[in-house]
């Protein structure tokens, strides 16, 4: 494995998701959307667990995609569903997912809060007149509510970690209170587990629920991170440093996983 | 049972099992006899303003997309939708001004909703599933159902849905009322005269849809002999008495994928986003004259917007068949 020297943010984030997968090997993943979270899970795929327990939203159950795939062609299409163990439908995972049998979902977050809410309604204004209104939770709520475990996709970037997000769409510890998603109804010991972002992966304090620091990109300091934030997280007494993408992660990734670019294309481009 | 808290969202469609029993006995055909009909015919009959909507898939994969067009193009007003999981379907519906109320689970908003949102129409917010899981509740007959998610979020306070307390562990579960549309669109790989559909792949919600809707109509790839049907009932995803109208709509999904059968046409696909990016909505008001109202129906759509030669490349680029026949 040759460490890769320029790449971009959302490649960096996928790379870093796909190596947790390879360590999580025999688990199951359900991923919400397309983008960076299946942009992830199919290059694990690919390079490290060509049986990974894939689930779509639409009830598609450990396929494996013929990749590329088309724009916008992530859902009830002939290459997504391909080469899958079994096709049902969106009640059917969503009931799986119910009785606990995914163990990891993987969201893209608009913006996030330091108990690891997510917001994908709207920016700015109120509910009735946002200023920028964006598609609403999809599967996102119910894959952060109900696998065990969720990790979340966001830019290292202050608009996006803030103190107080515009509007819960997809629930993470809610108010951090103790058991405060299970007296909301939501399945026991459930909830975000880390948050990745091209710089940094973050946890979550098992007593407060606080968002925690617990590791950083070869190319940035703790300083870098904050700076990047509107709330100061709290940080691992040991903090772990991320591998880099490697030459071969990136060449699936470009050349099969996503050549038109919808996914990896996004942030700038990182030189180390 | 004790209820904890109470979404503030407007219930567009109030459950009444009873009622709804008393509608099918009324007005669903129970017996095995043809309802093919043509879309103008379907649309006509069975969509009625001010109904509440809902439709399978998108725009993008195995949408109904003719009926669609054919429920712009009958300048139909003030419909509901149940919009979970739809892009361009509900910007169309939406720019056309067929829309008043929308339950939301994923909507790609483009300008005319921004524009919708402005003048200030009305939604409550969901999740696809929490859609899904009404429309559930709406096929088993009963008013509501138990759900392991939503609880917590402001999704949750802006629907209608409710935390109670189980009443036999105690513990706290959110409910969600069942939803039982007045209409829904499917568009299938193949049907029988009757409605006897099917469906190849995975879907949304098709069978709970259809099951909880007061009107059916379902647009179909080819319409098959009931012959075959009845060698292989197994294969029947949606049986006949759920049905109330079949329109043989032949590439119903253009510019939509239907698996095994076409590909997407994105650059069609890209032309709508792009229509849908205009803040003026003259591009959006060009599209819809372009390829709704200025043709009279879905042959003179495929035949004169989309041609034989494109439509042929759609369907030699499908290279997937296998599971899809």
């Amino acid at each position: 494995m040759t460490k890769a020297t320029t790449f971009t943010e959302a490649e960096a984030t996928i790379c870093v998701t796909a190596k947790m997968i390879q360590n999580e090997h025999d688990k199951s993943y359900w991923v919400g959307g397309g983008g960076t979270p299946l942009a992830s899970a199919l290059l694990a795929q690919k390079v490290y667990v060509p049986n990974l327990t894939l689930i779509l939203e639409d009830g598609v159950i450990a396929p494996q995609p013929a990749i590329p795939l088309d724009p916008w062609m992530v859902f009830v299409a002939a290459k997504p569903n391909y080469r899958a163990n079994a096709w049902t439908n969106m009640n059917t995972v969503c009931s799986h997912a119910a009785l606990g049998l995914f163990d990891y979902g993987i969201l893209l977050s608009l913006q996030t809060d330091p108990y690891g809410n997510i917001n994908s309604s709207f920016l700015g204004g109120d509910f009735l007149h946002p200023e920028r209104r964006f598609g609403g939770a999809g599967g996102a709520n119910e894959i952060a509510s109900m696998c065990w475990r969720t990790i979340l996709h966001c830019p290292q970037e202050k608009r996006k970690f803030v103190k107080k997000i515009d509007f819960i769409t997809s629930p993470g510890y809610l108010d951090g209170s103790p058991h405060a998603r299970q007296k909301a109804g939501l399945p026991r010991n459930t909830g975000p587990y880390r948050v990745i972002t091209p710089e940094a992966v973050f946890g979550f304090d098992e007593k407060t629920h606080y968002m925690k620091l617990l590791a950083l990109a070869e190319w940035v300091e703790v300083n870098d991170v904050l700076e990047k934030m509107e709330f100061e997280p709290m940080i691992a007494t040991k903090l772990e440093r991320l591998a880099c993408p490697t030459e071969e992660e990136l060449q699936v990734l470009r050349v099969n996983v996503d050549p038109y670019g919808t996914a990896i294309g996004e942030g700038k481009w990182i030189t180390v | 049972m004790e209820i904890l808290d109470s979404g503030t969202g407007e219930l567009f469609q109030k459950p009444d099992p009873d009622a709804h029993r008393a509608y099918l006995r009324e007005h669903r055909s129970h017996a095995l006899t043809s309802k093919v009909m043509t879309e103008q015919e379907a649309v006509n009959k069975y969509v009625q303003d001010g109904d509440y909507l809902c439709y399978d898939c998108t725009m993008l994969m195995r949408g109904p997309s003719s009926l669609v067009r054919e429920i712009i193009r009958q300048k139909k007003k003030n419909l509901g939708v149940g919009g979970r999981f739809t892009y361009m379907i509900i910007n169309l519906l939406v720019a056309a001004g067929c829309v008043n109320r929308i339950d939301i689970g994923y909507i790609g908003v483009g300008n005319a909703l921004k524009r919708a949102f402005d003048e200030g129409i009305k939604v409550s917010e969901w999740s696809n599933s929490a859609i899904t899981m009404r429309l559930l509740a709406g096929s088993l007959g009963i008013p509501f159902i138990p759900i392991r998610f939503l609880g917590g979020t402001d999704a949750f306070h802006h629907s209608a849905a409710k935390l109670a307390k189980d009443p036999w562990n105690n513990k706290e579960i959110v409910l969600v009322p069942a939803l039982n549309p007045n209409v829904s669109l499917i568009h299938v790989h193949q049907c029988d005269i009757y409605g006897n559909a099917r469906i190849y792949g995975p879907s949304v919600s098709p069978v709970e849809m259809a099951a909880s809707s007061k009107k059916v109509i379902i647009s179909t790839e080819e319409i098959i002999d009931n012959e075959y049907i009845r060698r292989d009932p197994g294969r029947t995803t949606i049986p006949y008495y759920l049905v109330d109208a079949v329109v043989e709509a032949p590439f119903g999904a253009h510019p939509g994928e239907v698996a095994g059968r076409y590909n997407a046409d994105i650059e069609r696909i890209n032309e709508i986003a792009g229509a849908g990016a205009d803040p003026t909505g003259k591009a959006m008001n060009d599209y819809l004259e372009k390829y709704v109202y200025s043709v009279n129906n879905h042959l003179e759509y495929i035949d004169q917007r989309v041609g034989l030669e494109r439509l042929l490349k759609l369907q030699q680029a499908m290279k997937i068949k296998q599971g899809y026949e």
